[in-house]
């Protein structure tokens, strides 16, 4: 077998951008122009056949795989590769940035045509369908008709299941991960928290500062909505696993050490110190704008409620379908994954499901610990889907 | 159930004699579910020699990974659940090889396969073979057999029936048995005299009234 990892660290890999004029939101908004930041790894074959479209999720990027100019990994940089679990050695693997994100496609940090400045809040309400119809408009120009599989987790999970329900002869097969049809009242009060958080931080309420200004190195809105994040995609077990209720001590002078302070040097319990890193960390590379819009777009996904019932939403569906949850996973818990089963069956649909066993919660689809496991199930599968289907 | 256990069952080798009856009995190019599919050995034979349309349920994590490897369409549910989610009658056939003694509640699960399937084929060990019998009688004590290799305190073959019960238990439910099969010494046999004392494995095809 090659070194699959000496093979991505030879090359960098660059995001690409297409430029559309616009697209016309599902709420009826025109939303324009319009630009798609998109990475691509493997070879497309001279059928087009063999594309599969990953699908990042809420704070995911279109940086999926190798190493980009700043010398950073791509988010699942251990699934995708040559010989890893998406092959790239048979897979033209496409990854784009979500519409509404903050990494290159139009979001609320992109400049208003109209205004000459960010749109900031008053970027318009977007919608799961808008971020698969926006990447339907990106293989459209990239000239592929068909794909292979869609394969997302979380949110990703969420877009996979809507193409698979809404572009039925666009998708031969579908990985669903740690996703759900509806998001339940739980994931949504956590949202609400997350945004509220957000709201309330003295560089929301006094509208937008100059770019590092005191005031937004003060602002910790969007990373204390991060660090209520990453409570609920971690499980309790890992939590006592990895902290413990170990405590941070700050050497002071060699003699003496301090066990912090809340908020002013990261916490004394190294759960706090963590989420404490976590948070600062996305205050650097998120928008807290950004944030808002794709958790309003997760909150009001809901498949049933825009269908009737599942049975219904699926109805049309022809592609295979690979629906995996994670035993820990208690925010998207295996239940939500059984309805969406339940419903294909109900209509006689190609659905294989999986509870895999992982200790991470729903964040374990991302976690190297996981991978082995998650690439044999994510490889057999892919392989078993007909190219001619 | 647990993994030790499940490893010392009976190795497919010793069981190609059953897998191969059941392949015999299902007509090809229809719809064919496997309870307790393992690593998918029965549906791949399944989906090669006649055509049909397969799907498996599996517990085991391991067996459910190779199962989705041999591009088997699987799904990982415990049986003791029921088949919730399967619709009525959407399978020309529901088979249930060497697992109907390790269930919770046969009954129940008998039950929802007569409900999802057109036909069900379920194959088991007969506790009621002479040997088996015998050893109980002089000694006195739960035999372990090639059938029944676990002592009683750690099996997963919970339940001891011989085809005699296994044919009181159909009558009961409201269902008729169609055809039975019984193997001896690795050969399926259409007929036998005393099947009950010589039989080692029953495989029955099923329906409802």
């Amino acid at each position: 077998m090659k070194d699959a990892s000496l093979v991505s660290k030879n090359s960098i890999t660059r995001t690409l951008f297409e430029d559309f004029d616009g697209i016309e939101l599902e709420s009826g908004i025109n939303l324009g122009p319009l630009r798609v930041a998109y990475e691509t790894y493997g070879k497309l074959s001279e059928s087009r056949d063999n594309v599969v479209l990953v699908l990042h999720a809420l704070s995911g990027d279109a940086h999926a795989a190798g190493i980009n100019q700043n010398g950073r990994v791509g988010w699942w940089d251990e699934m995708i590769g040559p010989g890893k679990g998406i092959d790239t050695e048979k897979y033209f693997v496409i990854c784009s940035n979500c519409l509404g994100g903050c990494k290159g496609t139009t979001g609320p940090p992109s400049i208003n045509p109209l205004a000459g400045k960010p749109y900031g809040r008053s970027f318009p309400r977007i919608t799961i369908g808008d971020m698969v119809n926006v990447q339907s408009m990106l293989i459209d120009r990239l000239g592929i008709d068909k794909l292979h599989s869609v394969v997302g987790g979380s949110m990703g999970g969420m877009q996979a299941l809507d193409w698979a329900t809404r572009f039925p002869n666009r998708v031969r097969s579908a990985v669903v991960i740690a996703a759900t049809a509806r998001l339940s009242p739980q994931g949504i009060a956590f949202n609400w928290v997350g945004r509220n958080a957000i709201y309330s931080d003295p560089i929301s309420a006094c509208g937008a500062p100059e770019v590092n200004s005191e005031l937004v190195r003060m602002g910790r809105g969007l990373a204390v909505a991060r660090m209520i994040g990453h409570i609920t995609y971690l499980s309790e077990e890992i939590m006592e696993h990895k902290f413990g209720r170990k405590l941070t001590l700050t050497d002071m002078d060699g003699i003496r050490y301090s066990l912090g302070e809340n908020d002013s040097s990261g916490g004394e319990f190294e759960v706090e110190s963590y989420l404490q890193h976590q948070g600062a960390k996305f205050m650097e590379r998120f928008d807290e704008d950004s944030y808002i819009t794709i958790t309003k777009a997760i909150d009001h996904f809901d498949l049933e409620g825009q269908y009737g019932d599942l049975v219904t939403a699926f109805k049309s569906v022809k592609s295979k379908l690979l629906v995996l949850s994670f035993t820990s996973d208690w925010l998207y818990p295996t239940s939500m994954s059984l309805a969406i089963v339940r419903a294909l069956q109900a209509s006689k649909k190609d659905v294989s499901f999986v509870e895999v066993d992982m200790p991470f919660g729903h964040d374990s689809f991302l976690i190297s610990a996981a991978m082995p496991k998650l690439t044999r199930i994510i490889r057999g599968f892919l392989n078993g889907v007909q190219r001619d289907g | 159930m647990c993994k030790e256990m499940v490893e010392i069952r009976t190795p497919f080798h010793e069981f190609e004699a059953g897998f191969n009856i059941i392949i015999e009995l299902i007509t090809p190019g229809t719809r064919v579910l496997d309870l307790g599919c393992g690593t998918g050995t029965l549906l791949s034979r399944l989906r090669d020699e006649k055509d049909v349309e397969v799907c498996g349920v599996e517990l085991d994590q391991e067996k459910v990974i190779r199962c989705i490897e041999r591009g088997i369409r699987v799904m990982a549910l415990d049986l003791d659940q029921g088949l919730e989610g399967f619709p009525d009658l959407s399978y020309e056939y529901v088979v249930l090889s060497r697992t109907l003694q390790q269930l919770m509640n046969p009954e129940a699960l008998v039950k929802e396969m007569l409900r999802v399937g057109s036909k069900s084929i379920i194959t088991f060990p007969n506790f009621g073979h002479w040997k088996i019998m015998l050893e109980y009688a002089l000694t006195g004590k739960t035999p372990v057999s090639s059938t029944h290799p676990h002592p009683w305190y750690n099996t997963p073959d919970i339940h001891r029936l011989t085809i005699n019960d296994f044919r009181s238990f159909i009558r009961q439910i409201g269902a008729k048995i169609e055809k039975e099969i019984f193997i001896l010494d690795n050969k399926p046999r259409k007929e036998m005299l005393w099947p009950n004392r010589r039989a080692e494995w029953g495989c029955c095809l099923i329906s409802a009234y």
